[in-house]
């Protein structure tokens, strides 16, 4: 396989406003350089590297910083310190429920969401291919979402961030709440993607699934990565937390 | 730096168009007459004023008058106050796809930009029968809607920034619009207003389009190029002030949301 870096991650730090200041603040939060509010360090000095069609897990404790970092590698969030380079294209992120606007119905989101991803293979049969793989009757796409079971919600947001033609696949743990056969069939669609050479970022708690799809990991604590390198040896880092 | 999903022209107007068309749909899902309460509301407020004011108005043709005025009032009451929460309703979009913030209140002015002109056909009817002659001068109306919504759209983007980190705003624009409404000459003539009062008239940036659309229905003669250029002026400086306080504000939307 050739090594060729499509993720580069350098020095990247991230800080959020922590909001607990008055109407005051408003003033000097446009006018002035500092900003009013107090900030808070969610991603310290991070690197990392991915190479085309390499699969990296992302392990860690709640509220370590892995949904974070996705953001911030997919230029959802700019860091405030540091670089990061990227070759290729990136799916939307998925995540339970990711950008599905609950008022609308399934169709209505997925022609939504097609334009919205960009999506290039956005031929009239994609709406029936991302129907057909989510399994969703005709009957529960006509229903908005808000009326969804989380299975359902997680069915319709993975089967449309599949029928992307990107090179980078991100996934933020969503697989856990799909049925047994919907979680093996996503299983086997991510063999495929891997399969075709892409890249994928894969957060999840449960060491079992990381191990299936990465060959390496990197664990999050607290904002840092303390541990990087094995998936296998990485995942038993990641029990000994706890 | 980053070459995220070739964020090119084609696609980011197909973007746009996507989130207008969502507005669209949302504005009207789940009621039962659907966009005719674009007209009804405006239909509502004649009819109110019609009874309280026109005849000791001293305007001939308060009809006329008064619903080319309330036409450009709620396209301005309305795409204001849907896009006031459009950033922070859009947490899941923001949250998962790299897509510009500014899509979301621009998306708001377009999708009522249309509902305008679905409004605009019913009423021109109506301002027909109330006595408006149809002629090409009719057309100006265009090109006023569109300045007007330059200003829509940089104060939505003032509001929807703002709302991200104090909600109060949408809350206290949703009460002040009452206020703004009668302190705009639509349901009166302008000289109600005692000179000494004058000012809140003059300082007023939305009263100049009101006027201005009201001119194109109402009055015969065309609306002088004064009354053009300070439109545009009024629109181009809050669009500038709008652009600045958002970009200020929107590298911390996502922590906020
Ligand atoms: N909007 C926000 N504003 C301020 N702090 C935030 C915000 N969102 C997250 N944080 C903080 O950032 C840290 C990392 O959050 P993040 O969502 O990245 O964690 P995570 O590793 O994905 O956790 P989980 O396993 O629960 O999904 C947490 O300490 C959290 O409190
Ligand atoms: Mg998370």
């Amino acid at each position: 396989m050739n090594k060729e870096a499509i993720i580069k991650v350098e020095g990247v730090s991230v800080s959020f406003w922590q909001n607990n200041v008055g109407v005051y603040s408003l003033k000097d939060l446009i006018t002035k350089r500092k900003s009013p509010f107090k900030s808070k360090t969610i991603l310290n000095n991070i690197n990392v590297e991915v190479f085309r069609g390499q699969s990296l897990g992302i392990v860690g404790r709640n509220g370590s910083g892995k949904s974070t970092l996705l953001r911030t590698i997919a230029g959802i969030i700019k860091p405030q310190k540091g670089t990061i380079t990227v070759n290729g294209t990136f799916a939307p992120i998925l995540a339970i429920g990711a950008g599905l606007e609950l008022e609308l119905t399934g169709y209505e989101n997925i022609s939504m969401l097609l334009a919205l991803y960009g999506t290039k293979n956005s031929q009239g049969n994609s709406i029936e291919k991302i129907s057909e793989f989510s399994e969703l009757t005709d009957e529960v796409l006509a229903m908005p979402v808000k009326q969804y079971s989380s299975g359902m919600v997680a069915r319709l947001a993975f089967s449309i961030s599949l029928a992307n033609d990107s090179d980078i696949l991100i996934i933020d743990e969503v697989l856990a709440v799909g049925d047994q056969g919907f979680q093996a069939k996503c299983m086997e669609k991510i063999y495929e993607i891997k399969r075709q050479g892409k890249t994928i970022l894969f957060v999840s708690h449960f060491p079992d699934d990381v191990l299936k799809i990465c060959e390496t990991a990197i664990l999050l604590e607290n904002g840092r990565i303390t541990h990087a390198g094995d998936a296998k040896e990485i995942c038993n880092n990641y029990k000994k937390l706890f | 730096m980053q070459s995220i999903n070739k964020n090119n022209n084609v696609q980011n107007i197909s973007r746009i168009y996507a989130l207008s068309k969502r507005n669209v749909i949302l504005r009207y899902k789940n009621s039962f007459v659907g966009f005719l309460w674009g007209f009804i509301k405006p239909l509502l407020f004649l009819m109110i004023f019609t009874v309280i004011f026109a005849d000791n108005s001293g305007i001939n043709n308060y009809t006329l008058y008064v619903t080319s005025g309330l036409i450009l009032w709620f396209f301005f009451s309305n795409a204001t106050s849907q896009s006031v929460g459009s950033i922070v309703g859009s947490a899941g979009l923001l949250k998962s796809l790299n897509i510009p913030s500014f899509f979301f209140p621009l998306s708001e002015v377009l999708g009522e930009l249309f509902n305008l002109l679905l409004t605009m056909i019913v009423f021109l009817l109506l301002m027909n029968w109330a006595g408006m002659v149809y002629s090409p001068r009719l057309l100006l109306i265009v090109p006023c809607a569109l300045i007007f919504a330059v200003f829509i759209y940089g104060l939505n983007l003032l509001l929807s920034s703002i709302n991200v980190f104090f909600r109060d705003i949408s809350i206290i624009w949703g009460t002040i619009q009452p206020a703004m409404f009668f302190l705009t000459p639509i349901a009166y003539p302008e000289s109600n207003i005692r000179e000494k009062y004058r000012a809140i008239i003059e300082m007023n940036p939305i009263y100049s389009f009101i006027k201005l659309g009201r001119n194109i229905f109402y009055s015969t003669e065309v609306p002088d190029w004064h009354q053009w250029s300070s439109c545009m002026l009024i629109a181009v400086v809050m669009f500038l002030i709008g652009q600045f306080v958002f970009n200020r504000l929107k590298n911390q939307f996502i922590s906020a949301i």
